[in-house]
């Protein structure tokens, strides 16, 4: 309980829960909201924003309505953030705390490997499983967490090697504990609230990277995805600029929404580290 | 001294004169071009390959039809729609196995060695028929060129080819390479390809990757006094919404092939010293269609094809995604082609509650979650428009029950998936009509084309009535009754819909004020700019 108020304490941290509560809302509101297909068409095309109360930030090239895609898109955003970061953290943790508990050989070949993943900019490697496998919701959710998972495969391993060496540790080793037991039900829990500190940072990672591909056209053609709002809306950058900027607002206070509440999350935990 | 005293009266008579000859030409109607100047243009593609006489495409024509000439060129008042190039008459006859083509005295190829017609001879024979993608087809039962004079070039078919077909066919198919460049090695990797070197009004000069082409003026061009500009550049602007941005700033004069996006065109027709001109695009129609796969057993149901066909909202199509610029298709001729077409085919109007009917009848009932069944379709990703339909058609396609999923693929990928694999079950594709069925409109519904050949009928639809027709009028010299066989054509395949054409379209371009001669024939912008000038 103590957390939770130290958190809040914090305006910045206010903020960022408050934005990331509203998106939540907006992505679980969008099927009741705006049931059907977001991409029906919907009116007159072009219509600017504020012009029509049924729609009212304007529709795009096609007549379909912004606002609706708007919701929409904040779920696939979401979805793909979310479920990116899920997975890097998974296979992160993994990786981490196999690396550090077993030490030798599994470490060595382990972290190399991590290295050439982290050599290879994250955007590039996504740029390219996408265009090989084909773009799909699935395939640009595994494309991001390849490229993420890197970063809590480090901190989990730095954690393990400490924690590897405490006597609870080996306690469990006495007591007769399968080694993968000890790693994953003794030490992994304990070396995950750093790793998961990295979160926030990669889940707004995720968001951009999703944003990003989709530009680039190679987003899932068949949902509403906010980086492909954009890029449709830039075709028509000097006449209907509303098109691109409702996205990029959009987007824009999504990512600041994680990055800050995830830096609350981060400072209230030091807190605590440091009052222990 | 009373010379040199400059009085009120002559200083006046004097300053009138002047300022009445800088006036008079733009009084004129008819007036002279002014020589010199550099004409900058937007180039949104940088074709590898520069040889038109082996890769007859809009893209390469855009730069290399000003070095490299054809025998004959479109044109708007010329006799059966022609005007004299390389070629100064052309004739057929009765029997369709010969054409006599007599060609421009004192023509020289860029490096000063003689035009004459074994350069002809040699282009016909060994790029036009054997490589090009287009002569392929024109080009088939060509036999021989007999060369009787260094002026005169006969060719001689082995079996009747029409004289319509090969009139029709020369503006885009008969460019001529010369012979003592390309005779030795191999053709396709000769060096030319990459800096051609032809008979027209401008030599090629430079390339710089990712940046320019520069063409420099053909001193020794043939046509009097031509050409009027001294240098074209082609200013690479990949990005389609660079090229608006880059005439306002006066980087470029001339933007062709609707570099600018249809979008843009309202507000740019608004700004001073820009125009915008829809014509010189006539002889380069676009067509908007939906291929279909008829190995898929839904598609394959003439009432299923039916139905998709009365799905579409062809006004919408051409008044949203096209914004005006285009008109709605009726079937595989487009509407502005002056020889061939006829409205009297069946037409398919904007009927949901009746193309729902039709597919109820077909036997694809609407599940409980009010789809009937599932498709695939490919949007080609070569235009916006192509694209921005390929989302209408599943938002139309919806509307019946049909649940399509798109798939996006790049260029390569995409003729890989829909001309190789067959890996589509719908496609928007836009063919080019090329002022005659014959050259790459009938190749479209035709069975028994092998796989992986590009803009071809690869969705497996076999019709032989359809293909006796196409044989028959490649075969029907007379002109009246290859026409009507074409008409015939037109009909079969609005009834049968091997595919659903949509709508057809030209492409805008927007010109400074100051670049005059701007599209005065049909094919103006892969035409030879021998006689547009820059207005200073």
């Amino acid at each position: 309980m103590n957390r939770l108020r130290r958190f809040f304490r914090s305006p910045e941290a206010i903020a960022g829960a408050l934005i990331l509560a509203l998106l939540m809302m907006m992505a679980l509101a969008a099927p009741l909201l705006f049931p059907g297909d977001p991409q029906a068409i919907a009116g007159p095309a072009l219509l600017p924003p504020f012009q029509d109360w049924p729609l009212p930030l304007g529709t795009d090239r096609l007549g379909r309505d912004v606002l609706a895609e708007l919701f929409h898109g904040a779920r696939t955003s979401l979805a793909v953030g979310l479920a990116a970061a899920a997975a890097a953290l998974l296979i992160g943790a993994v990786v981490g705390t196999s690396a550090g508990f077993a030490g030798g050989l599994v470490d060595e070949v382990l972290m190399r490997i991590t290295d050439a993943f982290q050599t290879v900019p994250s955007f590039l490697l996504a740029l390219a499983f996408v265009s090989i496998v084909g773009p799909s919701l699935g395939v640009v959710v595994a494309a991001i967490a390849l490229g993420a998972w890197t970063g809590p495969a480090r901190v989990a391993r730095a954690e393990v090697l400490s924690i590897r060496e405490r006597d609870y540790v080996a306690g469990a080793r006495v007591i007769g504990m399968h080694p993968l037991e000890i790693a994953f039900r003794e030490v992994l829990p304990n070396a995950l609230p750093p790793v998961l500190a990295l979160s926030s940072v990669i889940v707004a990672a995720a968001i951009l990277t999703e944003a990003a591909l989709s530009f680039l056209g190679l987003g899932d053609p068949n949902r509403v995805t906010w980086g492909g709002m954009i890029a449709e809306g830039r075709t028509v950058l000097r006449t209907a600029p509303f098109l691109s900027i409702v996205p990029g607002v959009a987007l824009v206070l999504t990512v600041l929404g994680v990055y800050l509440a995830g830096e609350g999350v981060v400072e209230s935990t030091a807190v605590r580290r440091s009052l222990s | 001294m009373s010379e040199l005293t400059i009085s009120r009266r002559g200083l006046l008579a004097g300053s009138a004169l002047l300022l009445a000859s800088t006036a008079l030409p733009t009084i004129g109607f008819a007036q002279t071009p002014k020589k010199g100047g550099r004409l900058i243009v937007a180039a949104d593609s940088e074709p590898r390959n520069l040889n038109p006489a082996i890769v007859a495409s809009n893209g390469v024509f855009f730069i290399s039809s000003k070095i490299v000439e054809t025998l004959a060129e479109a044109s708007f008042d010329g006799k059966d729609g022609l005007e004299p190039r390389l070629a100064l008459s052309w004739e057929g006859t009765a029997d369709g196995l010969s054409v006599t083509f007599k060609l421009r005295d004192g023509v020289k190829w860029h490096d000063g060695k003689p035009f004459t017609s074994a350069d002809v001879a040699f282009s016909a024979l060994q790029i036009w028929k054997p490589l090009q993608n287009l002569g392929r087809t024109v080009f088939k039962d060509l036999e021989a060129v007999d060369t009787p004079d260094e002026l005169t070039a006969v060719f001689k078919f082995a079996k009747p080819t029409p004289f319509q077909l090969i009139r029709n066919a020369l503006p885009a198919l008969s460019s001529v390479v010369p012979k003592h460049l390309y005779e030795v090695g191999k053709i396709e990797e000769n060096p030319a390809n990459n800096a051609p070197v032809g008979t027209g009004p401008f030599k090629f000069a430079e390339y710089k990757a990712g940046q320019y082409y520069r063409l420099a003026r053909n001193d020794a061009y043939w046509g009097k006094d031509e050409p009027y500009l001294d240098e074209i550049v082609y200013q690479v602007l990949p990005d389609r919404t660079s090229a608006a941005a880059a005439l306002e700033a006066e980087e470029i004069q001339l933007a062709a092939f609707s570099a600018v996006p249809l979008a843009d065109l309202d507000r740019i027709s608004k700004v001073p010293g820009l125009k915008v001109i829809t014509k010189g695009y006539e002889g380069l129609t676009y067509q908007l269609v939906v291929e279909i796969n008829h190995r898929r057993k839904e598609l394959a149901d003439l009432k299923v094809r039916q139905a998709i066909a009365h799905a579409i909202d062809k006004d919408f199509v051409v008044k949203t995604i096209f914004l005006g610029y285009a008109a709605t298709a009726t079937g595989p001729v487009p509407k502005n082609d002056p020889q061939f077409y006829t409205a009297d085919v069946p037409t398919y109007a904007f009927d949901v509650a009746k193309a729902n009917a039709l597919l109820d009848e077909a036997g694809y009932k609407r599940a409980d979650d009010g789809k009937r069944f599932a498709l695939k379709l490919l949007p080609a990703p070569y235009f916006n428009e192509t694209k921005q339909f390929g989302d209408y058609l599943r938002q139309a396609l919806s509307a019946i029950g049909i649940d399509a999923e798109i798939v996006n693929n790049d260029s390569a990928a995409h003729i890989k998936a829909v001309y190789t694999d067959h890996a589509f079950d719908l496609a928007v594709g836009p063919p080019v009509f090329r002022g005659d069925p014959a050259i790459s409109t009938t190749i479209l519904v035709q069975s028994g084309i092998p796989d992986g050949v590009p803009f071809s009928n690869q969705g497996g639809y076999k019709n032989a009535d359809l293909d006796a027709l196409i044989t028959k009028a490649s075969e029907t010299l007379d002109t009246s009754a290859r026409t009507e066989l074409y008409k015939e054509f037109q009909k079969k395949v609005a009834a049968d819909l091997p595919l659903i054409n949509v709508a057809e379209w030209s492409f805008i371009s927007v010109a400074r004020d100051t670049v005059r001669n701007v599209a005065n024939n049909p094919r103006w912008a892969v035409s030879n700019w021998a006689d547009t000038y820059l207005e200073s």
